[in-house]
Parts: C-alpha cells; structure tokens; sequence
C-alpha cells in the first residue's frame, strides 16, 4: 500500500462492536467488511505481545497458561530482542522484518535534528519499511491491530485494515489494561475476523517500570504476570473452540525483557560530559532507560574528536558496560551517532539526573532475552534452539500467508 | 605391545585425537627412557570390523614420548561414529569407539555426555568408569583429578587410610619419569581401558595432575627446599598429561608444543563447552580460610585475565544455546554454618571447607576468588547470556545449585547460571572421613548448608560415582548414579537423583526419573 493510500484511509470511522465487558471502539479502512471478513484463506495468525516479560518468568508455577502453551507448542528458548531494546523499535521490527537502518525506528526515543528536539519515535511516518499489516492488505487478506499503548497505535496508524485505540488508558502509565485490550482483541476477531492481528499486552511492562516494592519484591509485577496469564490461557482456549482453529497460529513473544536498578543506580552522561570542553553541549542524548542515544550536535570538523572523546569519557563512567555507534547496531540516520548500554543493574537519566526515576529498565544487552513461541492447532510442537528474533515475526506471518519477501528481502526469518 | 589401552578425545566436527601407548621391548616400561622408535600405524573405519577404512596412517614414537602416540585424525564426517585401532607389525590393538562432534550449524536433538572428576587408584576400584561405559553417550567430560600425585597410604580409603591397591611409583610423583609411570598405572586399571575405548574424552585438569591446591608459583603440596622447584615440577606433569592422555594442548596434539589446556568445543547450535584451567593462571594459593586473609581481594585471580576474557568473549558471542563450561572448581558460593567441631574437621579435611566461627569458604574454589567469580556473573548478566550451565568436579559431592547475582537475596535475587557438580569416583567423601555409615551424620552437614546457602538445591555428601549429562534443546538434565562399594572390583551402580535446567529458566529443579529412555 502506498503512502497516498494510507492517508485516505479514516483514521477512526467508529465502528462500535460489542464485546463482552462493554463497547468496544474499533475503527478501520473504508469499506472494509465488519462480519465474517473476506474468505482469501481460512487461515489465521495472532501476534501476541507480552511487553517486557522476561523469559524466566514462564514458569509452571506463576505463569501456569503460558507455560503450558509453550511446552505444547514451538519453542524458541534461545531468542532475543534486537537493539535497541526497547517497545518501538521491536514492535517495527516485528512488523517490517528488517534492521531499523531499513525500517526507520532505532529507539522509542531520539534527537531529531529538524526540530532541534528529543522526541519519542512514534509517527505514523516514522516507518520507512512496508509492513506486513499492509502488505497482507495487498494480497487481499485482513489485518487488525490491538496495541495497549498510545505511541504504539500511532506508529502503526492506520496501516492495518482493523485498529482499536487504546482506552481506557491509565495515567500513570499511559496504557491501556490488559483486560480491555483482550476484550477489543475478542471484539475484533467477532466482528471482523482479520487473517491476522498483531496485539500488545502492556500490563507486565508497565507495573514493571513503576513497580515501587523493589527490584526484587516485585509485586505488582508479579500480579500482573498472574493475570496476563490468564487472559491468554483464556483466550488461546476460545480460540481452539473457533471454526478455523486447525489453521490458526498464535505467537507469542515479548519485545524485551526487563531489568531493575536501587535508586543510587543511575548514569547521567550529561553530568559525565559537563565540563568537558570537546563534549559540553556538543551531544543531543535521548534516555531510553537502558541505553542512552547521543547525536553530536557541534561543529562538522570536531565531530571525529568529539565522537572519540564521547566514547572514551562514556567508557569510565560507573555503571556503563559499552559504547556503540550506530552503524555498528544498524540503527540508521535517525539514531544519531552513539549508542551507550549501561550494565545490568543501573538505568540512565538524561538530561536530569532525577529525569528517570523509575525502577524497571530495558533498552540495554541485559535486557534482550525474550519468550518466543508459537502455538495454535496450526502448530507442530518443537523445541528448537536457534537464535530466533523479534525480527523473524513478519517473515514467519509471511510465510504463513505465502507471502513473498519485500523488496530487498528481510533481515529476519521465517521460523514456522 | 598395547597394555595400556587406547583412548579418543577432543572431538570436532571433523576431526579427534586417537591415543595410544606401545610397548616394543621389555625395557621399554613407562619413565624409563629406554625402548627404540617404533612405527605405529593407525586406521579409522565406520564399521567395528574394520572394513570400511576412511582414514590411515603410520606414526612414529620413542622414549623421548615414553612411547605414547598421539593422532589428530582429520577429514571426518561431523556427528559420526567410527572405529579405530592401531597396530605395531602384526599385533593390533583392540578396536576402539569414538564419536566426532555435529557441525557448527547442526541441530542436534540431544547430546550425551558422561561427567567424572576425582579418581585416587588408592582409594578404590574404577567401577564408575566401567558403569558409565554401559550408557550410550558422544562423550566424556573429565572435569579434573584424574589421577593423584601422593604416595602410597598417604591419602587412600577412608578414615583408616586403607590402601585399596598400591600407587606406582609407591613415593609421591615429583619428577617426569614419576608422572609417566603414575599415568601408566592409570591407564592398566580395565575399567578405565574400557571406557576410553568406548567413548572420547574431554578432559580438563585440576590440581592432582600435578600437586595439591596447585597455584601459578606453587602448590600445598609441594615442598621447594626437598622437592625441586615447583616449575620444573609443573613442567613435568604437563608433559607428561600431554604425552598419556587425548587432549590438544594449546589446540594440537603435538607432544610439547604448549600447555594452554583452556579450549572449546562447539556442538552444533545445541551446546558450546568451554573447559577451563584454573591451576596454571591462579595468583594466589586456595587452601584454607585461614591462609587467605583476604579471600576478595581485586588482585586474586583463578582463571586470569587472558583465559576470563576467552571466556566471556566465548558467553556472549555464541551461537549455541547452551553454554556448558567445565569448571574444574566449584563456583556456587558455600557458607558453612557453626558445626560440631568433628564434623568440621572431617570437612576441612575432605572438601577444603573450614568453618570459622560460623562462617566458612572453601577458599581454593572461586569463593576465594570472589572478584573474578562476581566478574563472571555480572557479566552473564550484563549481556544476558541465558543458559549457562557450570559442570564441576573436585568436591567429592554432589551439587546442584542456581548461580544468583546476589546471594544473600537469594531466592528473590536474580539467577543467571546454574551449576551441576559430580561426585568422586573413588576419592573420599565426608562420610568417608566421618567413619559413618551412608545418609546419617553427612545428612546433618547437608540440611545445615541448605539453610546457609538457599541457592543451593540438591546436596549428596556420600556417594562415589559418574553423572550423566543429557542436554536437549529443553532442558539439560543431570543423573547422578552411585556405586555401591568402591573397595569391590565387582560393585554395583544405582541411580540417585536427577536435577534438570528448564531451558531459559536459569535454575535448577528436581527431575523424576534419569534421562534415559526419556522421549
């Protein structure tokens, strides 16, 4: 689909279906049929993000559901998010299948040199990868997207053929509650029954970050793995009484994991940096918790020094593990010059060291183990112990679908 | 011409080591010097009768190689089994069993491997080795103590010290001839024959392959004022080690060219092993708590920096997905709390543990290396390298444990690695020492050091044995069998306990039943 199409598609026509626990408000493409959607293939995938779960969180004990889908389904033990990990970059990654220097979105937040301003990578526009939510679009087939958080929906806008806004969402967190994005997602596949629906489940993630028992006490983060569970336990289970279950996948995975830091335990370049005389001023850094993205901003010729410099002074600071430039970590353009990680155990805070206060951290190489597995009446069970990646959704889904590869060809690959 | 049997090793996808000792005359004993060239021939087929030959050749050894030989054969097929022999003339050996690893980008649904440390000829008969030669496995890992340098009844069976069957040379080994006759007396015990010649080794060595509690200038049991320097001595012993067993030293099979023992073997995108050394880099002396008053100090290396770097750089940029790491000392932190002072006689004595007014460390492990062992944690979780599984000998026990980054949050702390630890085949154990029959005071020792050290899970100060190790992309299981009389050529073996790794879990868990003939 091209971009002129995208943008003549309604943002929200405010189809309202009903669903159970209440109204639920989804919108989608004009024209697009509302019952028992078009019959190009009976069969149909579901993209289930658990946003940060850690992959030791599965176990029989606290997550009872997920860990039985996972032992009966195909398991991928050894997978990981891609840098950087954080919620934007893998969700595109997800759905384009290629590297951020090809897909457009390197972080959740960078310096953006047009506007002289950090921002969160959260246009529409921002993606520069067909995904696979239009792609399937042109060969026919239907998309929807359930996404429970607000950057999430708006960076993939209106490319799926279904949306759902995320609603009610709470205010501390700015997401959407995993109840009400299971009922849209429920919602969705009656009204409308897209050939595929990718979904983020936001709850885990969230109390994650703001869960202020502690690192290690974690009990909204426990709660919330608790529930979570049982909604997909639930859901998977109506699914398999659905008429297409026998060619229906679900898979399941997280974007990135989920690390914490004592308050003590932070980093502030900018305050490494200040009073530097090659470094003061001379880098834009934006805070992606785990990972710091700096963007040199100085004159052209000093760049070089500055870049050298940066590196050097970012190396001694307590708490940083490494430092990468970005065409190392294929971010592209858009993610500037550097990239700093920060070891397990710490979280950035830029450019205030009182900006990021909060526990729960990823973005840094500690956080990139991930779940992943497929399930479904689809699905043969296996354990299988390749490097499998956020990136290999959209050529698995493709696959699925026969979907040729995009122009260029994917980063990922399949893993059905 | 073949008494001391044939042996396979270091396995690669396409290439192992084959092993042998001849005997061309009568003087030609092993450390004697005496004996001339002799040319052996060597072949590898695919079939036991050894009809179908894919690789031959003829090799020359003398005493100058106290006439081991070693082959490091190439060329082969990844994932196979073949069988191999030697010959001198007319006289050939027996036909051995070996097994080459799985390409780099195999998919391996399971690997087996045999997991031993710890055999004082003293002390007992080698049954676990004639035992662990019945299971079907790709190979053997030897995590340390194959042998042992003390003299005869100075360190045999048991609280009366009894002396099962007698060292050769009966004085403690010190010189190169020493070390290549205590080997050949080794490599005459049947049971260990067989299993070399069933399956590869994978060896690694500890501290009795040359002293006691060795370190980088020294050893606790090594004396310089009657007993020469303690290089010389090392020199010997790793020449001796490179002659008489199957193993690569610094990545060849040459005799002499080199003693860097740290190494790797990949299995496929199943596994990677990496065994260590921690004899030959460590800085400071192990020993008792009280010879190592500062047990965390920056300075004290075990591993070193060049070998810890391999290491980590070998964690985090692996393509496998099980990180097996033989680790000839355990590296799970161990507080002892107070015991009666019997009992912490008998374990300073047996485990090198010593309780000091309720707080104990087995200094000669990684607890004495405190800064390397959080170095090597933090790291896993830094880059979070998942599925990190330490295989561990030296303690005469067995072990499972989970590797938290902070013990004393434990279980709440996050886990990062896991840890299996094999029992001796004959060295003594603290019921031994104790003078006790099995699972009565040792059973006290074990509950006190569950409710110390919560991370560590499963605990068997009594058993003389093997493991097994059975990895799958799902989980990595560990059987432990014991034998049931290390003083009686004819002992049986029983199944113990079984602890598994849930993949991606990072902990440990008990498992109902040994992995084989699991599905």
């Amino acid at each position: 689909m091209s971009g002129q199409e995208v943008s003549r598609v309604t943002r929200r026509t405010l189809l309202k279906g009903a669903a159970a626990g209440g109204a639920v408000v989804l919108s989608g493409v004009a024209g697009a049929p509302w019952a028992q959607g078009a019959s190009v293939s009976d069969r149909r995938v579901y993209v289930l993000v658990i946003d940060g779960c850690r992959p030791d969180e599965i176990t029989p004990e606290s997550t009872p559901n997920l860990h039985r889908l996972r032992t009966a389904g195909r398991w991928f033990p050894n997978a990981r998010a891609m840098p950087i990990a954080e919620t934007l970059p893998n969700h595109v990654m997800m759905m384009t299948g290629v590297r951020p220097d090809r897909g457009g979105v390197p972080a959740n937040s960078v310096y953006d040199r047009a506007t002289g301003a950090v921002r969160e990578v959260g246009e529409s526009t921002d993606i520069t990868f067909p995904t696979i939510l239009e792609r399937l679009r042109e060969r026919k087939l239907t998309t929807g997207t359930v996404l429970s958080k607000d950057y999430l929906f708006s960076v993939f806008g209106t490319r799926a053929t279904y949306r759902w806004e995320p609603f009610p969402l709470l205010p501390v967190t700015d997401h959407a509650l995993d109840q009400f994005t299971m009922s849209a997602l429920r919602a969705m596949i009656m009204r409308a029954d897209p050939h595929m629906v990718f979904a983020n489940f936001g709850d885990i993630d969230r109390f994650g970050h703001s869960d202020l028992t502690g690192p290690n006490v974690q009990v909204l983060r426990r709660t919330a793995l608790a529930s979570t569970d049982a909604h997909i336990g639930q859901f998977v289970t109506w699914l398999s009484t659905r008429p297409r279950w026998s060619s229906t996948t679900v898979m399941v995975l997280a974007d990135h994991s989920m690390d914490w830091s004592q308050p003590d335990r932070f980093i502030s370049l900018t305050k490494a940096f200040a009073g530097n005389p090659v470094l003061s001023g001379a880098f834009a850094i934006a805070d992606n918790g785990g990972a710091d993205v700096l963007t040199y901003i100085g004159p052209a010729a000093r760049r070089d020094a500055a870049i050298a410099e940066a590196r050097r002074v970012a190396a001694g600071v307590p708490g940083v593990l490494s430092t990468r430039t970005t065409a190392e970590l294929r971010l592209g353009a858009k993610a500037g010059d550097l990239v700093v990680f920060c070891k397990s155990g710490y979280r950035f805070s830029d450019p205030q060291v009182f900006s990021n206060p909060i526990p729960g951290n990823h973005g840094h190489p500690a956080t990139e183990a991930i779940p992943f597995f497929l399930t479904g009446g689809a699905v043969r069970p296996a354990v299988l112990s390749d490097r499998a990646a956020t990136l290999d959704v959209a050529p698995s889904v493709g696959a699925i679908f026969g979907l040729p590869a995009p122009r260029g060809g994917y980063d990922g690959v399949s893993r059905v | 011409m073949f008494q001391h049997g044939i042996a396979s090793g270091d396995p690669l996808p396409t290439a192992v080591v084959l092993w042998t000792r001849v005997s061309p005359t009568k003087e030609a004993t092993p450390g004697s010097g005496r004996g001339p060239r002799t040319t052996v021939r060597w072949t590898v087929a695919t079939d036991a009768r050894m009809r179908s030959v894919v690789s031959s050749g003829t090799t020359t050894t003398t005493a100058a190689l106290d006439h081991t030989v070693k082959v490091d054969v190439r060329g082969l097929r990844p994932a196979t089994t073949y069988h191999y022999r030697f010959s001198v003339g007319k006289v050939t050996s027996a036909v051995g069993t070996t097994r080459t690893a799985p390409a780099p980008t195999a998919r391996p649904a399971r690997l087996r491997f045999g997991v031993v440390s710890c055999a004082n000829y003293e002390a007992g008969f080698f049954s676990a080795y004639r035992h662990l030669a019945g299971h079907r496995l790709d190979a053997v890992l030897h995590l340390g103590d194959y042998l042992y340098e003390y003299a005869t009844g100075t360190y045999a069976m048991g609280q009366a010290n009894a002396v099962v069957r007698k060292n050769d040379p009966p004085h403690e080994i010190v010189t190169l001839s020493d070390y290549r006759r205590r080997h050949a007396l080794y490599k005459r015990d049947p049971d260990l024959q067989a299993l070399h010649r069933r399956v590869p080794f994978i060896c690694t060595w500890d501290d009795h392959e040359s002293a006691n509690d060795a370190f980088s200038t020294g050893a606790e049991n090594h004396d310089p004022a009657t007993q020469g320097s303690w290089s010389a001595r090392r020199r010997a012993a790793y020449r001796a080690y490179d002659e008489w067993m199957p193993v690569r030293l610094s990545g060849t099979a040459k005799v002499g060219d080199g003693s860097q023992i740290y190494r790797r073997f990949t299995f496929g995108r199943l596994a990677e092993l990496s065994m260590l050394d921690l004899r030959t880099y460590r800085n400071a002396p192990g020993g008792t708590f009280t010879q190592v008053p500062n047990r965390d100090a920056a300075s004290r290396s075990i591993a070193g920096p060049e070998q810890l770097g391999w290491l980590e750089k070998g964690l985090a940029t692996t393509e496998s997905q099980w990180k097996l790491v033989g680790n000839p000392v355990m590296i799970a932190p161990v507080r002892v709390p107070p015991l009666p002072n019997r009992i912490r006689d008998a374990i300073e004595d047996t485990e090198g543990l010593l309780p000091a007014e309720g707080v104990a460390y087995n200094t000669d492990q990684w607890d004495g290396y405190t800064a390397e062992r959080r170095r090597v944690l933090e790291f896993l979780a830094d880059h979070n390298v998942t599925d990190t599984v330490f295989l561990t000998g030296d303690i005469h026990s067995g072990w499972a444990c989970d590797l938290p980054t902070n013990a004393g949050l434990y279980p709440l702390s996050t886990t990062v690695a896991t840890e299996l630890v094999c029992t001796s085949v004959t060295s003594n154990n603290l019921k031994d020492i104790l003078g006790v029959p099995p699972r009565t005071l040792s059973t006290l020792v074990e509950t006190a050091i569950f409710g110390a050290n919560r991370h560590v899970r499963y605990l068997d100060f009594d058993s003389h044995g093997y493991s097994i190790l059975d990895v799958t992309p799902a989980r990595i299981q560990m059987d432990w069998y014991a034998i049931s009389d290390r003083a009686r050529k004819d002992a049986t073996s029983q199944w113990v306990q079984s602890w598994e790794v849930p993949a991606s879990s990072q902990r440990v868990r008990q498992a109902q039943r040994p992995s084989e003939g699991a599905a």
